[in-house]
């Protein structure tokens, strides 16, 4: 792992700092001394930032309501809440066009209903545009991550300070919140961390006039062919995320606790008589719907719906279009098969990472050793660095001895784990750091071996972690695009690939199609894996 | 007994790699859309037919990308492709300094003698076209009105066109690389950075791709894109009216040129001749209208109908040369940059 990692990347910052075999500082210089290079690295913190707080503004009351109350298909719904985060940002881009654009669904909704002329929500095209599709990206991190302690938050706290006298109102604000806070501060910044690292978003939805550092990484190293200078910018930016990681992890640190023995919260049916209360959850659901539902609701609307002489018609006309034998016999990549390398990708990935990562997790919960918290941090650099900048590293490494790979499956899966693995290691790590050694040191002692006991006793208890870390996995290597378009050969087309294509030569209908499948599929896996997973691992808590 | 089958299943494998071995393979880096919408297939099935041969289309990115990374792999001393389709012409200078072509004549290529002396561009030949187009601003006629259309640089900078303009990153794009080239024909160096500074304002957005591009124009978000000047006729043939039309701004339009070339270093260099002239020939050519939305190369070649009705050629076509714009390309694109970033 570390060879694959490592390696391509240490020659790709090498380029940065070396010229003509000579250390030099001068292309770091430039990052640092252009104001436009400043103002770059500064806009990017800065929608990372307005991003966060909107994922939080939508992510925590929707944590709430999975907390507190109960509905059909809650279940179903909370392995859902995931698909956002992990479509590719080609889709979640045509999606808000379609849904949230000057001509968009909304809009048009909206100038019908009032009698308007121009459209009244101009949102996208600006940072607007960039912070509402990062808060639905990152929404669902908040959810989850504040989800799943506020559901083991002891009711304790809470009942004694309604038993003093206090209000809803101030039991939440002094007493819930200051405990969700650790959870809440992880979410945030990892959400951060991603919102920062966003590449393929801000150019869609705001176009060349706002740069991030991972698009002046690509613009310089893939398109300019400023190797140094992408290098230099590469390495600017991996420092500030690593910087923004171990951040993260100090948090993390305050985050886990022993798992306590925990009477399950009680909770109250949704969809019941009217209270304020509930009114007011009902409306909160509504608007935030809206921002999940429409845009993936008008993609699958545009793939039904084709313009012929000025009118709209349903049709099929798009799905057998991507199906059609010419377009399967050149490429050699069929949509079927697209869709088939995705999934094999994925689960390979998904494998990969979960060799990878597990035994990283364990080391880091279980040995205390100095400098555990940089090596901890030194393991998730995959999380911040660009995958532009993986994918080109690992093109420019297996191009040249001594590592001659052929571009190939196996490049792809490499890529696809290496980005996923710090998931599975930030999945498992605070369940294996809350769990007593107690039952492990038993059964050793009654004479099973190290393995026999990971295996009877940790492994059914890290069971959720190991099931969030493999699901994460699985659908980042579905959405992956970045790293995967540098690596791929016609005939390890993926699904995002292929959409891209369709997109490249008009077949704007087509690539609706695509992306329709690409969520199905997406959403699909993901409750099979969490139904599956739970069957397999025991089921229930 | 098991000897004997796997001996058999030996000497089956053994024939059956002598028999791969006998098929040449010709393998043709292009981009991606060229590969799957574009004439490709067309192109592999009947140069197959006449040689002996195996095309492998490698496709995998736009035509800049596809570019990096052949120069990459001949840094690396690597020979991935045998031929490259779609250098385009500001890309020229590029082709020249990493010295990735064959020089070619018209006893390589006899098709070369039916092109017009205006398309070829590079001086040795060792780049030569396929196909030529213009770029230019393309209008929705129903939500743009006739009398409203601009129809100079300067009236494009009108209060009234406000965030109307949907445009494409020169960077990544090569119709926004166009107009950049055609702004900086038109008005200068430096001063085609205030037009753009004066522009801005009426700019929607600048996409990463005409893809992307032409996908927010067609779903209405603004009535103008930058385009080419085929559009109108595109519009006719796949959707049934001529609703996109063409925008001439002071009369001209920026012609662009796309260039193939033979890969210095091939082992299959008589086969590759033969399948440029091939390329350029008007059984070939009669496909890049339809495919590429380009004019082709070879003037022998017939269009559609609806290309010789709508199909629009600018009277005053403008192109900077291919060395004007090697040379300076990267502090233009640079600057260009600085102005343009909002945020």
């Amino acid at each position: 792992m570390a060879l694959a990692f490592y390696y391509p990347l240490l020659r790709l910052f090498q380029e940065g700092v070396v010229e003509e075999g000579k250390f030099t500082l001068k292309y770091l210089g430039e990052v640092f001394a252009e104001p436009y290079f400043r103002h770059v690295i500064l806009f990017t913190a800065e929608q990372a930032l307005l991003s966060t707080l909107l994922a939080i503004l939508i992510g925590l009351p929707w944590a709430y309501i999975f907390t507190r109350y109960d509905f059909p298909m809650k279940d179903t719904l909370r392995s859902l809440t995931i698909v956002p985060f992990v479509l590719p940002a080609i889709t979640v881009a045509v999606g808000f066009i379609l849904f949230f654009g000057n001509n968009g669904y909304l809009n048009r909704m909206l100038m019908e209903v009032f009698h308007l002329q121009g459209p009244p929500l101009r949102l996208l095209y600006s940072l607007k545009g960039i912070v509402l599709a990062h808060a639905f990206y990152n929404a669902p991190i908040i959810t989850r991550m504040v989800g799943a302690q506020w559901e083991r938050l002891d009711l304790a706290y809470e009942e004694s300070a309604q038993a003093l006298g206090a209000g809803r109102a101030r039991r939440f604000f002094g007493v819930t919140l200051p405990l969700l806070l650790p959870s809440l501060m992880t979410g945030a910044a990892l959400a951060f961390i991603f919102c920062f690292l966003s590449f393929p978003i801000v150019l869609a939805l705001g176009g060349a006039r706002f740069s991030t550092i991972e698009v002046e990484i690509y613009t310089q190293f893939i398109v300019l062919y400023h190797q140094r200078l992408g290098a230099a910018l590469a390495i600017v930016e991996v420092l500030l995320s690593l910087l923004f990681t171990y951040g993260y992890i100090l948090l993390e640190g305050h985050f886990t606790r022993e798992l306590e023995a925990v009477r399950p919260r009680p909770t109250a049916p949704l969809l019941r008589q009217p209270t304020p209360g509930r009114i007011i959850v009902w409306l909160f659901i509504a608007f935030s719907s809206l921002l999940f539902l429409g845009p993936l609701i008008s993609v699958l609307y545009d793939s039904f719906t084709r313009e012929w002489a000025g009118q709209t018609i349903f049709t099929l006309h798009w799905y057998s279009y991507i199906f059609k034998p010419q377009y399967e016999a050149l490429i050699g990549a069929p949509p079927l098969r697209a869709v088939l390398n995705s999934l094999q990708f994925g689960l390979a990935a998904m494998g990969l990472a979960g060799l990878i990562g597990l035994p990283i997790a364990f080391v880091i919960a279980r040995y205390r050793f100095r400098g555990r918290r940089a090596f901890d941090t030194l393991v998730m650099a995959p999380l911040g660095v660009s995958s532009v900048a993986l994918g080109a590293a690992l093109l420019t490494a297996f191009l040249r001895p001594p590592l001659q790979l052929r571009e190939g499956w196996l490049a792809i899966v490499l890529a696809h784990a290496i980005l996923a693995y710090p998931f599975v290691i930030r999945a498992i790590v605070p369940v294996l750091e809350g769990l007593e050694r107690g039952p492990v040191e038993a059964a050793r002692g009654l004479g099973a071996s190290r393995l026999g006991a990971f295996r009877d006793i940790e492994l059914p208890l890290i069971r959720r972690g190991l099931l969030v870390g493999a699901v994460f996995a699985f659908a980042i290597s579905l959405g992956e695009m970045s790293a995967t378009i540098m690596l791929a050969r016609p005939e390890w087309k993926t699904m995002p690939l292929v959409i891209n294509d369709l997109r490249a030569a008009r077949s704007f209908g087509g690539a609706s199609a695509m992306s329709s499948l690409l969520i199905l599929v997406t959403g699909g896996a993901f409750v099979v894996i969490e139904r599956f997973g739970k069957r397999l691992f025991g089921g229930g808590r | 007994m098991r000897k004997v089958f796997f001996a058999a299943l030996l000497l089956a494998l053994g024939l059956l790699f002598i028999g791969q071995a006998q098929v040449p393979k010709l393998v043709v880096y292009t981009y991606d859309s060229f590969a799957s919408w574009g004439p490709a297939k067309f192109i592999k099935e009947e140069f197959e037919k006449r040689h002996k041969v195996d095309v492998e289309f490698v496709a995998t990115a736009d035509s800049r990308a596809m570019l990096s990374k052949l120069i990459q792999e001949r840094e690396a001393g690597k020979q991935g492709a045998d031929v490259f389709i779609g250098v385009e012409a500001a890309d020229l200078s590029k082709v020249k300094r990493y010295d990735l072509f064959i020089p070619l004549t018209k006893e390589d290529v006899p098709e070369l003698a039916n092109i017009p002396q205006g398309l070829l561009i590079d001086s040795q030949n060792s780049a030569i076209p396929y196909e030529h187009g213009y770029i230019t601003l393309v209008y929705d006629s129903q939500a743009l009105a006739v009398e409203d259309v601009p129809r100079t640089f300067e009236e494009l900078l009108r209060p009234k066109y406000k965030k109307m303009l949907i445009l494409e990153d020169p960077r990544t794009s090569s119709p926004g690389l166009s107009f950049l080239l055609w702004t900086i024909h038109r008005f200068g160096d430096p001063q085609y950075l205030d037009y753009w500074e004066k522009l801005l304002p009426n700019i929607l957005t600048i996409s990463g791709s005409w893809g992307e591009a032409y996908d927010l124009f067609q779903g209405g978000e603004a009535p103008v894109v930058l385009s080419f000047s085929t559009d109108t006729a595109y519009s006719m043939i796949e959707k049934g009216s001529a609703r996109y039309k063409v925008m001439l701004l002071d009369n001209q339009g920026y012609r662009n040129i796309y260039l193939m070339g033979i890969v210095r270093g091939t082992e299959q260099e008589k086969l590759a001749k033969e399948f440029l002239n091939f390329i350029l020939s008007p059984k070939v050519q009669e496909k890049i209208p339809t495919t590429e939305w380009m004019f082709p190369a070879n003037p022998e070649a017939l269009l559609p109908v609806e290309f010789y009705q709508y199909a629009v050629v600018p009277p005053q076509p403008v192109m900077l040369s291919p060395e004007e714009v090697g040379k300076n390309l990267d502090r233009w694109l640079r600057d260009w940059s600085r102005v343009v970033l909002g945020g």
